[in-house]
């Protein structure tokens, strides 16, 4: 059985429209990213938020510990992945054309 | 992730209510000498969604000692007068418990901390 080369592009043009997202369903990947990265700064600033308000004796100490670890745990977890973007990247690079 | 930061803010719950007791014992011990004075008494309670926290302080009903010092400014004709149910033994050994228990969810905190950044450091290479 042979298949010409015009009919498989016909069936792989045909697929395409399978791939495309459709509209209204999840999130496009900015948009992912983007609400990814204020949960990040909301988590930051409720840790400030915290420090600052046991510096003047407001706020209970525990929560003040609490909320420091989880911070720290959010930035470690954010660099962590950004390595692994930077070094994904720099693997492409390296591909030979 | 969620587990280990849940284990930690339960972690912080039981360090807050051991602080508070041992508030109370304080409060109990500096008026060990005050007459008429009646010890308070807290419960723990387990929260819904994980925890503990404090019950209702409520006083110690027992029947409050008659304490022999005619010198006293408060004593009446006998040479006696009313002193606090605060024994001192007993509030000093409430607080070396509140301490252990202290210790213990410190230990707990601080043990999920380390769980999760070493979960984290796996990624590092």
């Amino acid at each position: 059985m042979t298949i010409a080369a015009t009919q498989a592009a016909l069936a792989y043009s045909a697929t395409r429209p399978a791939l495309t997202p459709e509209p209204g369903v999840g999130r496009t990947a900015s948009e992912a990213f983007a609400g990814t990265a204020q949960e990040f700064l909301a988590q930051m600033q409720h840790g400030e938020d915290v420090a600052r308000a046991s510096m003047a004796g407001q706020a209970d100490p525990h929560t003040l510990v609490q909320a420091l670890a989880e911070t720290e745990l959010a930035i470690e977890a954010a660099v962590t992945v950004r390595d692994k973007v930077v070094e994904a990247y720099q693997e492409i690079l390296r591909m030979p054309v | 992730m969620y587990d280990l930061s849940e284990s930690r803010a339960v972690a912080a719950t039981g360090m807050h209510t051991q602080a508070r007791r041992l508030r109370l014992l304080s409060e109990n011990i500096a008026n060990a000498d005050t007459p008429g004075f009646r010890r308070k008494m807290v419960e723990f309670e387990a929260k819904k969604e994980g925890g503990v926290e404090l019950g209702k302080v409520h006083l110690d009903r027992t029947q409050l000692p008659q304490v022999y010092d005619p010198s006293h400014p408060m004593a009446d004709e006998t040479g006696h007068y009313i002193g606090s149910n605060v024994d001192l033994l007993i509030e000093i050994a409430d607080a070396r418990e509140a301490q252990r228990s202290y210790e213990a969810n410190l230990k707990m905190f601080d043990q999920s901390r380390k769980m999760s950044s070493s979960l984290m450091d796996l990624l590092r290479r």
